[in-house]
C-alpha cells in the first residue's frame, strides 16, 4: 500500500469530506484523484477530489498590495502560517472486511484521520469492483463540475489500468456513462464533450 | 436598543457646531508650532538647557524630546539596505486572571520570528508560554493586575530577543511593538516598588546583554500618540511665570508630532534622533539612555509616521542607526498600502492567544485539577448570564 499522505481530515459527512494539508503537500493530489481514508483495520472510505481551494486572510490580502514580495515572505506564508490548503472530496465507496462497495460509507471518517493517495493497484481494485456503481455518486452531485471531474478521473484511472494491462477499461467506463446519462441529454452532451478532450484516444474507440 | 440615540444625536450636533471654532484655533496653533520649529527652537543648547531645568526644578514628570545636535527640521534620507543582516522581532500577549471563570490562572505568551535579509528561506519562529498560578497570581498589595502582567510581558519580549541574539552573529536588528521604555507608573513605596524594580532590573539586564552582543534594538510605535516634540516646543515658549505651572501649560494642545513631521519628512526619511526626557530617565543610564526618532514609512504624498525608540548605544552608532532605518522601511514596505513591519505583524500572530486557545487552556487546567481530586468551581452567575445565548426560534 502506498503511504503518500496528502493531509488530514477537517470535517466530514456521509457524502464527502474536507481535507486540510500544508502547502508542501500540495504537489501530490490533483483534481479527480482517488483517495482513501483508513479508519480501522478492516474499513476505509474512498473519495474523489473535486475541489482544491486556497483561502486568503487579512495579511495575504495586504501583502498583495506591496510592490514586490520578498521570497522569504512568500515562503513564510506558505510554510509557517496556519492557512491550510483545503481539498473537498466526494465519497464514492468504501472497503470493509476486504470487499469493496460502490456505496456511501456506513459512517464517515473522523477529524484528523490521515488521507492517502490511491496507488495504481488500489485504483484498479476500486474501479474494477462491481460495474462502475460509483459513477452514480458523481452524476448525482449536480453542483459539481461533473464532466470535468469524470474526465480528470477517467484519465488518471485509464493510465493506471493500462499499466496493469487493461486497455479496455476506459472504453467500458465511457459506455457505462452513456447508458447512465441516456435520459439526460444535456448532461450527456456535456460529459461526452469533456471526455473527448480528456481521453481522446479512448473516445475514438467508443461507438455511442 | 442599548444606546440613547436621541441624546447622542443632540450631543453630536453640539459637537459639530463647535468644530469650526476649534478648527480655527487649531490652525493658529499649527502656525505657531511650525514657526517655533524653524526659528526659536533652533537654539538647541538653550532649548536643551531649558528642558532640563524645567524637569529638574518645576515638573519632574515632564515627558518630552531633548534635542541633541541636529537641526529639528532635518530629514535623513533612506540609507542602503545592508547586504547581510538578521532581523528578529518579538511580541507578546497574555491571558489575565478572570475571577468569574472556573479556574484562576494567568498566562504570558511571547513569540519571536527571525529572518535573514537576502535569503529566500522561510523565517523561523519561537514561542515561549508561561503559566502563572497559585502564588504567582499575588503581589504584596493584592492580586496581580493587568498592568503588572503587561510589564512582565514587555520584559519577556526583550528577554527573548536577548536570548535568541546569543546565537546570531552581528549585524542583527531586533525590534518589538511599542515603546522601549517600560511603563512602571508613579514610583510607590514598600514591597510593591521592590517587585516592580525586580522587573525593571531584569529588563535592564536584557538591554545590557543586547548591547554586549552589538545588537541594534528598538521599539516601534505605530501611529504614536505622545507629542514629545510639541511638548518641547511648549517648554520653549513658556516664560518664567508659566514654569511653575508647567503641567497645565498647553498652548499647543491639538497639534501633533505626527502631523508636524509628516510635513517635514519626505518618503522613507527619518527625523533627527532626540533623547527622551522622562521620569524614567534615571533607570536607563549611559549607553541604555532612551532616544527616539520619527520615521516616515508612508508613500510620497501620503506620509505615515512611526516613532522608533532606541537606546543610546544605537543612537550613537551610525552603522546601527542606518541598518535599523533601512530595515524598518523595507519591512514596512512589505505590507503594501498599510505600512507596518512585516515581522512585527508575524510576531504578533505568533504570540497572540486566541479565545479558542484560552478556552482550551482553561479546559486542560480543569481536567488536571479534577484528575487530582480537586473540585473546580463553576463560572460565576454573572459570567454564566453573560454567556447565555440570545433568543432562539422554534423550528418545529
Amino acid at each position: 500500500m502506498t503511504s503518500i499522505e496528502i493531509g488530514r481530515l477537517l470535517r466530514a459527512s456521509t457524502t464527502g469530506f474536507v481535507v486540510g494539508c500544508r502547502v508542501s503537500q500540495i504537489e501530490a493530489p490533483s483534481f479527480g484523484t482517488l483517495v482513501r481514508v483508513p479508519i480501522g483495520d478492516n474499513y476505509q472510505v474512498y473519495g474523489l477530489i473535486y475541489d482544491i481551494h486556497i483561502d486568503d486572510d487579512g495579511l495575504v490580502r495586504q501583502l498583495v498590495t506591496a510592490e514586490g514580495i520578498d521570497e522569504a515572505v512568500i515562503a513564510d506564508n506558505r510554510l509557517n502560517r496556519n492557512v491550510p490548503v483545503e481539498m473537498s472530496v466526494l465519497a464514492v465507496g468504501y472497503q470493509a472486511d476486504g470487499a469493496i462497495y460502490h456505496l456511501l460509507p456506513p459512517r464517515p471518517a473522523l477529524s484528523l484521520d490521515v488521507i492517502y493517495l490511491c496507488e495504481d493497484a488500489e485504483m484498479c481494485a476500486f474501479t474494477d469492483a462491481g460495474r462502475f456503481g460509483y459513477f452514480r455518486h458523481v452524476l448525482r452531485a449536480a453542483e459539481l463540475p461533473v464532466g470535468d471531474l469524470l474526465g480528470a478521473h477517467l484519465r488518471q484511472v485509464q493510465a493506471a489500468q493500462r499499466r496493469a494491462g487493461n486497455e479496455a477499461w476506459a472504453v467500458e467506463a465511457t459506455k457505462e456513462l452513456i447508458v447512465l446519462l441516456r435520459d439526460d441529454y444535456p448532461s450527456l452532451m456535456s460529459v461526452i464533450g469533456t471526455l473527448s478532450d480528456a481521453i481522446p484516444e479512448t473516445w475514438s474507440g467508443v461507438n455511442p | 436598543m442599548s444606546l440613547d440615540f436621541q441624546s447622542i444625536r443632540e450631543q453630536v450636533k453640539q459637537m459639530g457646531e463647535t468644530a469650526v471654532i476649534r478648527q480655527r484655533e487649531l490652525r493658529d496653533k499649527w502656525e505657531l508650532a511650525r514657526e517655533l520649529l524653524k526659528g526659536e527652537a533652533q537654539d538647541l543648547t538653550a532649548l536643551r538647557q531649558k528642558v532640563q531645568d524645567v524637569a529638574q526644578n518645576y515638573d519632574p514628570t515632564l515627558r518630552c524630546a531633548l534635542p541633541i545636535d541636529d537641526s529639528l527640521t532635518e530629514g535623513y534620507p533612506l540609507p542602503a539596505l545592508p547586504t547581510e543582516v538578521t532581523i528578529l522581532a518579538a511580541d507578546g500577549s497574555q491571558i489575565t486572571p478572570d475571577r468569574n471563570a472556573g479556574v484562576n490562572y494567568a498566562l504570558i505568551n511571547v513569540g519571536a520570528i527571525q529572518m535573514s535579509l537576502g535569503s529566500s528561506l522561510a523565517p523561523s519562529t519561537t514561542t515561549i508560554s508561561e503559566l502563572l498560578y497559585d502564588e504567582d497570581l499575588y503581589t504584596s498589595t493584592g492580586t496581580i493586575t493587568d498592568a503588572r502582567l503587561a510589564l512582565m510581558r514587555d520584559l519577556k519580549e526583550r528577554a527573548i530577543l536577548a536570548k535568541l541574539a546569543e546565537q546570531i552573529p552581528p549585524p542583527l536588528v531586533t525590534f518589538t511593538d511599542g515603546p522601549m521604555e517600560l511603563w512602571i507608573g508613579m514610583p510607590g513605596g514598600g514591597r510593591a516598588n521592590t517587585e516592580t524594580k525586580d522587573i525593571l532590573d531584569a529588563y535592564i539586564e536584557a538591554l545590557n546583554k543586547l548591547h554586549s552582543l552589538e545588537v541594534a534594538t528598538a521599539g516601534y510605535v505605530d501611529r504614536p500618540g505622545a507629542n514629545l516634540i510639541v511638548r518641547t516646543l511648549e517648554v520653549a515658549i513658556a516664560d518664567l511665570s508659566k514654569l511653575a505651572d508647567m503641567k497645565d501649560f498647553r498652548p499647543l494642545r491639538g497639534v501633533t508630532d505626527v502631523a508636524l513631521y509628516g510635513q517635514i519628512l519626505k518618503e522613507e526619511e527619518r527625523s533627527p534622533v532626540f533623547a527622551l526626557q522622562s521620569q524614567s530617565v534615571k533607570s536607563y543610564q549611559g549607553l541604555l539612555a532612551l532616544h527616539f526618532f520619527y520615521l516616515n514609512v508612508g508613500r510620497a504624498g501620503h506620509p505615515y509616521l512611526a516613532r522608533v525608540e532606541i537606546p543610546a548605544w544605537v543612537a550613537e552608532n551610525e552603522a546601527m542607526l542606518d541598518n535599523l532605518h533601512a530595515t524598518l522601511v523595507d519591512q514596512a514596505k512589505m505590507m503594501g498600502v498599510r505600512p507596518y513591519p512585516y515581522l512585527l505583524q508575524r510576531a504578533h500572530e505568533t504570540a497572540l492567544v486566541k479565545l479558542q486557545e484560552k478556552e482550551q487552556v482553561t479546559q486542560m487546567i480543569s481536567l488536571e485539577l479534577r484528575k487530582q481530586g480537586i473540585e473546580v468551581e463553576q463560572v460565576s452567575a454573572k459570567q454564566f448570564a453573560k454567556q447565555s445565548e440570545g433568543r432562539t426560534r422554534y423550528e418545529g
